[in-house]
């Protein structure tokens, strides 16, 4: 099929305004969205600038607006966007994830997402000197932050969030998320320093469950819930503080 | 964190409220707006009056002009009469008060998620805080006055 592939281009240094270009891309159904923009770049405009590098939805550095929702660009296929027996023609829209500065067309600006990240300490915090071997945890200790693991740090599910679109400062649901991941691993200790990060102005509390989030995540993690645990335990927590 | 700057209190208490907000509403709508004339009974209705006071016949008929042959509405008595009730009247002005308590919180608290989604200053957050809940403490203090001297 021949489709119309639609690419919201902007150069800093050409243009004031980002704007729309068209490409005619021939592709498979079971292309990968992100082929179609190889397709543009290595025969129509070697000037398109995204990020990429595994193409296997593991590295999530090509999180983009694709037809208006937040998805990986290696893990969505071309069947899933216009369908199996779309016609030539059929359109697919690509754009830079929202609410962040964009760098370049569909390239972001990652420093303030990264920022957040750095904030809530994504790191394992123990007190005492470390074990002779491993720190052990049981499959059912590790069950609790299984999902949450699975994270690979995209951006679709913070970009997605209107809390994050009202307010960028708001710490968002990747940063949280790891927050979660490591506030319920039973071998940290650091629970306390991170619930004083996420419990501000601009952090947990602006979560109102929309579940743009849990939709975005490529890795179909419930962040929602997990968000809605850590809110729980910020509570329970400030609730034994203030007894 | 120093608990004043935490919102983990009004977190928990907007889903409080929220779930109370459920069961109220319902109750409110039924017995206000939808079957007065069952939820109303009062104790000088069952002892004295023997009847539900009632609109004048031209206040009832221009309803029914708008709202269709069928159209009922609450008398402004009957719901005096409640609140005047010597028995049911503890029942419902309770009501009222915990039902005006409880939006007012789940209003607010919204309203003031709402304002700081789009106030980033520190300090036009805290004005804006401060303003939301001195509205709120004054509809608070001229509901429950109502409530309270309403029918007394």
């Amino acid at each position: 099929m021949q489709l119309n592939v639609e690419i919201k281009r902007y150069n800093p240094d050409e243009d004031e305004e980002p704007h729309w270009e068209s490409y005619e891309v021939p592709a498979e159904p079971l292309d990968s969205a992100l082929s179609l923009l190889l397709h543009v770049k290595w025969h129509e405009d070697g000037t398109l600038s995204f990020r990429k590098s595994c193409a296997h939805g593991i590295c999530g550095s090509d999180a983009m607006q694709i037809n208006g929702e937040n998805k990986l660009a290696c893990s969505v296929l071309v069947q899933d966007l216009v369908g199996e027996d779309a016609e030539d023609g059929s359109t697919i829209t690509f754009e830079p994830l929202p609410s962040a500065p964009v760098i370049k067309d569909l390239i972001i600006d990652q420093s303030r997402f990264f920022e957040k990240y750095r904030d809530v300490k994504p790191w394992l915090i123990t007190d005492g000197p470390a074990p002779e071997r491993e720190r052990e945890q049981s499959p059912e200790e590790h069950a609790m932050i299984e999902d949450a693991t699975k994270c690979i740090m995209c951006g679709a599910c913070t970009h997605a969030c209107p809390s994050t679109w009202a307010d960028p400062d708001y710490l968002g649901p990747a940063a949280m998320l790891k927050a979660y991941r490591y506030t319920f691993d039973t071998r940290d200790d650091g629970a306390e320093e991170r619930l004083d990060v996420v419990d501000s102005p601009d952090g947990l509390w602006k979560c109102y469950t929309i579940f743009n989030c849990n939709e975005a995540c490529p890795k179909d993690i419930d962040i929602t819930r997990w968000l809605s645990a850590l809110k729980r335990r910020a509570a329970t927590s400030q609730a034994s503080t203030n007894a | 964190m120093a608990a004043s700057t935490s919102n983990a209190l009004n977190w928990f208490l907007h889903r409080i409220t929220g779930t109370f907000l459920i069961f109220m509403l319902i109750t409110h709508f039924w017995v206000q707006h939808y079957d007065h004339q069952a939820a109303s009974v009062t104790h000088e209705v069952v002892t004295e009056q023997g009847a539900m006071p009632d609109y004048p016949e031209e206040a009832k008929e221009g309803v029914r002009a708008r709202f269709g042959p069928d159209a009922e509405a609450t008398p402004y008595q009957v719901v005096m009469q409640r609140l005047a009730d010597p028995v049911y009247a503890v029942l419902w002005k309770g009501f009222n008060i915990l039902f005006l308590i409880v939006a007012l919180h789940h209003g607010f608290y919204g309203l003031n998620n709402v304002m700081t989604d789009y106030i980033r200053d520190p300090m036009g957050r805290l004005i804006a805080r401060s303003l939301s809940w001195t509205v709120a403490l004054g509809l608070l203090i001229i509901g429950m006055y109502s409530v309270i001297t309403a029918g007394w």
